[in-house]
């Protein structure tokens, strides 16, 4: 089950003008919560004016570097991205959920692979942790790395980028493609594309033929694109490992769009809510869900999916309306009884009486 | 720099989701469903069967039962940590349903699922002793196998991880499956087993689903599915009716 666990920041700095990379480390007793993968991400929340906020941010730091450290790029109009840019300080403390994903394959220090990455802007951060993490794991791999950027300013980690090709001269390997910024190698001005990896494969700055996996993380076309030239390539599905944060990340699927402004006040429901012989009325926000409102208020309500398919947080409602925005488990004549699934439902009336006994 | 696109025409073009962060709310729910199917499934399956490893007529039978029950549900629990990921509370899951529960071998319910969870409808059927579960366990394996050949490429990447590493293990039992019936047809099992194939046969064709289910195309959209429940159907009888007949028993 999914639990937050406190993270102290103890450093934070500015890799490029926006976008800084805090370094974390975990309070007493949950540091075995945050022991990571290379490539894994970290699921913060916050609150914004009574609104909590949650952002997944992918860990850039390798396995050996013994620390826990994501990079955040500014997104505009983004509320986290921006906070953390601007207003996050060492001493502060945040909020996270273990590490999860899937975005790596396993190491072996006995492995003569050839990997493969792909990194868009700030998609950049799993890269860089898996390859910190392979090139000190696998002393007989190489690592050749795709960069897409707008420009040079927009190049995050660059200098340790630059220090981990010295360090690894001859197993690592990075070509900048640069949308906006000419450079000596038309080939590398432009965006990464599927033309433009086919390119790259042709006139041997990549030997395809020799890559056991590939990685990549960045925005959608992007993602498109170079999947489509890796296949072509001769990789298979289980050989290409995608990495996405949506451009738009669309946030919690908490509730359908309300706009904050006219939610504050008037969006207040009270409810009155029936478990095991006991009610209790609570006050809650009608952007939450009942069965949230009812683990909120501690009581032990019943739930397992928490996405409308299992049924196991079903409950009646009496009294009030409610609007139940999923449902894959109840049945029509049990809806037409008054029975929701609390998890989907959220108040729409001021009041709602609610009954999980019946 | 066309970096604008909306999760849903990425998704269209071959797109792959790879963390419940950018899940659109719709394709979050079928996901769910997927996911919620596949275990309940795996655990409906593993339980039922772990009632009839005593029934094996010998230890190597009872060893390859043993090992079934253990695997299906190792599988579930693959599937179950990703439902976990979205926020299922796994430990609550596993135990919401006493996962033996069957209903009458006579019950009439077609595709339908009981309210309690989301097995696929051919799980709530009681096995029959020992030869009716081999039976049983030959036709659904096949089947699994035509599915996780199928589910092995949706849009969602751990998903699909997991059912690459399930596929295998799954075509093993059904390998189990056919060997055991192999044995019990050289007893002279035959009528029994024809019996039992009969009994069957419709019930696990009735397991992937109407013909003219009308989500096929918005899950084609999502990359949640390639195929339509017909075209899958069609190959698991091909499949399954060359293996009965190299047994020499009758498909349905």
């Amino acid at each position: 089950m999914a639990r937050f666990h406190d993270l102290e920041v103890t450093d934070i700095h500015k890799t490029i003008r926006d976008a800084v990379v805090v370094t974390l480390k975990p309070v007493t007793g949950a540091a075995e919560a945050f022991d990571f993968t290379q490539g894994q991400y970290l699921t913060f929340r916050q609150d914004f004016d009574g609104d909590e906020l949650r952002r997944s941010y992918s860990i850039c730091a390798g396995k050996e570097d013994g620390i826990l450290q994501v990079g955040i790029k500014r997104v505009d109009g983004g509320a986290f991205s921006t906070w953390a840019n601007e207003n996050l300080n060492v001493g502060d403390t945040l909020q996270a959920m273990s590490p999860m994903g899937g975005f790596f394959t396993a190491l072996d220090a006995g492995n003569e692979k050839n990997y493969l990455g792909f990194a868009g802007g700030s998609g950049i951060t799993p890269v860089l942790s898996i390859l910190k993490t392979t090139l000190a794991a696998e002393p007989n791999s190489t690592f050749t790395l795709v960069y897409a950027n707008k420009g040079v300013n927009s190049i995050m980690f660059r200098e340790e980028l630059e220090d981990l090709k010295n360090i690894n001269m001859g197993r690592f390997n990075v070509i900048h493609v640069l949308e906006t910024d000419a450079q000596e190698i038309d080939l590398f001005t432009g965006l990464v594309t599927e033309e433009k990896c086919a390119q790259l494969f042709a006139t041997g700055w990549i030997d395809i033929k020799s890559i056991d996996t590939a990685f990549i993380c960045g925005p959608e076309p992007m993602m498109l694109g170079i999947a489509a030239a890796l296949r072509t390539g001769g990789l298979d599905d289980g050989q290409i490992k995608f990495e996405l944060f949506a451009s738009s990340q669309p946030g919690r699927a908490k509730k359908r769009a309300v706009s904050t402004d006219a939610a504050s006040a008037a969006n207040q429901a009270t409810a009155a809510i029936t478990l095991d012989g006991s009610t209790q009325t609570v006050e809650m926000s009608k952007d939450v869900s009942i069965l949230d409102a009812a683990l909120g208020n501690k009581m032990d309500a019943p739930f397992a999916c928490k996405a409308g398919v299992c049924s196991t947080c079903r409950c009646r409602v009496l009294e009030g309306e409610v609007d139940m925005v999923a449902n894959h488990a109840l049945e029509d004549y049990e809806v037409e009884k008054g029975y929701v699934l609390s998890c989907q439902s959220y108040p729409v009336t001021d009041n709602v009486v609610v009954d999980y006994d019946q | 720099m066309a970096e604008d696109m909306s999760i849903e025409s990425y998704l269209a073009q071959g797109g792959v989701l790879t963390n419940p962060t950018n899940v659109p709310p719709r394709y979050r729910a079928e996901l769910m469903k997927l996911m919620a199917t596949f275990v309940d499934s795996e655990l409906a399956g593993a339980a039922g069967f772990a009632d009839v490893i005593n029934a094996g007529p010998g230890i190597k039978e009872r060893i390859a039962a043993a090992k079934i029950v253990l695997e299906k549900t190792d599988n579930a629990d693959r599937v179950l940590k990703i439902m976990g990921e979205f926020g299922a509370n796994t430990d609550k899951y596993a135990n919401h349903h006493p996962w033996t529960a069957r209903l009458d071998r006579g019950a009439d319910i077609g595709a339908s699922r009981t309210e309690q969870d989301m097995r696929l409808a051919v799980f709530n059927y009681p096995l029959d002793g020992w030869s009716d579960a081999v039976v049983m366990n030959l036709l659904m394996g096949r089947a699994v196998a035509v599915q996780m050949a199928e589910f092995s490429m949706v849009s969602y990447q751990p998903l699909a991880e997991a059912f690459r590493a399930v596929a295998p293990v799954e075509a093993r039992h059904a390998e189990l499956a056919e060997e055991g019936i192999a044995k019990l047809a050289e007893d002279g099992e035959k009528a029994t087993l024809q019996a039992s194939v009969d009994y069957w046969w419709p019930r696990v064709a009735a397991s992937f689903g109407a013909a003219d289910s009308s989500k096929a195309e918005s899950l084609k959209t999502m990359g949640l599915r390639k195929s339509t429940n017909a075209e899958l159907k069609t190959r698991w009888e091909a499949e399954t009716k060359a293996v009965l007949d190299g047994l020499g028993l009758t498909s349905g």
